[in-house]
């Protein structure tokens, strides 16, 4: 993962959707992820607005890698990221406000995302900027499609309907949608996912678990 | 550290934090007025979807249903008052669940409006469905009483989440409509008048606490 010159941006983005998935295979942020994902919309929207702010401060700690001290690198991080979250927040509350009626509470969320701050540390302050674009959305695309993936199962078992619209009259497994579904949603695919990748993908190399 | 080093920092991050807090007022700047905009806008058009015949709806007081400000509102048609709408706040399972109710002349509901709840997902955010909603048309103070059994006049429960429908039905809506009647009976609700509104407003909402 490290050395990216040898590494092209296909595979950077490869990377983050499934190798290193943040959900899925980091385990990282699963706060949030049980939190917003009891309905498709508010899962793909969630996904929505981390793609975005994890590609932007990819972006901007990359560009700054040189200028910034080491010693203080992380409360520099923590500004950039606030800082693209707010601004996040305040587009959305502006241009989409009936999105940002539902959402509003958890884009503010997003600043203690531990896979952002993860992906600033760990590649964007040591790749070109280049690079960090395509690990930030590869690990954004990643954490959308866990997101999706979650929340389609578990509006689907838990109202019987898919963003919004009724499927099936009844509410096949209310648990679903209580907090305590997300953890059996999360885990359960979490070990599906490993399940196949132990099981078709042996031959890379997945030194992440 | 050297003394190049602690410069090197200071400078650091005081020029990030320095970009990073204009260009937060740059966008608040131009995003607030818009934010305020919007807000003022889906806050009439809930006033309006609750009376839609009335061609003006003006505050006319504030009050406090369990210690949180909320406003009523009288409704015009051609100069005359064909209703009020009240503002209100119930106590439900997980949260305040914020309210809007419409009422007539005779102060029977026509239509309510929940504003703001943070109920359990798919069980008390049904209170937000239009088959619950749709209930209050027509019912007065002595039907707005939750029921379990299907009792023609009275409110339905919804099933699993009891807590929330009282709250919306005997707690927001019955306290708001009997708040009204209370009003009323001091005196013809009239909208707030803009010069003299401090004087009034403060008179308004010492009844309002009162009650509360």
């Amino acid at each position: 993962m490290s050395q990216t010159n040898t590494v092209s941006y296909k595979e950077l983005i490869f990377n983050g959707i499934v190798k290193e998935n943040t959900i899925f295979k980091l385990a990282l942020s699963l706060c949030p992820s049980i939190a917003v994902t009891n309905n498709l919309k508010n899962g793909v929207l969630m996904g929505v607005a981390v793609l975005f702010v994890q590609v932007m401060v990819n972006l901007t700690i990359s560009a700054l890698r040189s200028v910034i001290h080491p010693k203080v690198r992380l409360p520099i991080f923590m500004l950039v990221i606030s800082g693209w979250v707010t601004v996040t927040d305040m587009l959305m509350a502006a241009g989409f406000p009936e999105v940002y009626k539902q959402m509003g509470l958890y884009i503010q969320l997003i600043v203690a995302f531990a896979s952002i701050l993860a992906r600033a540390e760990m590649f964007a302050s040591k790749n070109k900027v280049g690079p960090s674009m395509a690990d930030g959305i590869g690990m954004g695309i990643g954490f959308l499609f866990a997101l999706t993936v979650i929340s389609f199962f578990r509006e689907l078992l838990g109202k019987g309907s898919l963003w919004g619209f009724p499927i099936v009259n009844t509410k096949p497994l209310l648990i679903m949608i209580l907090p305590a579904g997300g953890f059996f949603a999360v885990g359960i695919l979490m070990g599906f996912f490993n399940w196949i990748d132990t099981r078709y993908m042996k031959k890379g190399a997945h030194a992440s678990h | 550290m050297t003394a190049k080093d602690i410069i090197k920092v200071t400078l650091n991050l005081v020029i990030v934090y320095l970009v990073g807090g204009i260009i937060l007022s740059l966008v608040y700047a131009k995003t607030s007025p818009i934010i305020f905009k919007n807000n003022e806008e889906a806050k009439k058009k809930a006033l309006q979807q609750l009376m839609p015949e009335a061609d003006s709806i003006k505050i006319a007081g504030e009050w406090s249903p369990h210690g949180k400000h909320a406003e009523y509102f009288v409704a015009k048609k051609g100069g005359e008052t064909i209703g009020y709408v009240v503002q209100s706040f119930g106590k439900g399972y997980s949260s305040y669940i914020d309210t809007l109710v419409s009422v007539n002349r005779d102060f029977k509901v026509q239509k309510i409006d929940i504003l703001h709840h943070a109920e359990t997902p798919g069980l008390g955010d049904e209170i937000q469905l239009p088959y619950f909603k749709d209930q209050f048309a027509g019912k007065d103070l002595d039907h707005l009483k939750v029921v379990k059994t299907e009792t023609p006049g009275y409110i339905q429960a919804i099933s699993g989440a009891t807590i929330s429908s009282r709250a919306v039905t005997e707690d927001a809506v019955k306290n708001g409509v009997k708040f009204l009647m209370e009003k009323r009976e001091e005196g013809p609700l009239e909208e707030m008048a803009p010069e003299k509104g401090s004087e009034e407003k403060g008179g308004n909402e010492d009844v309002a606490n009162k009650h509360s």
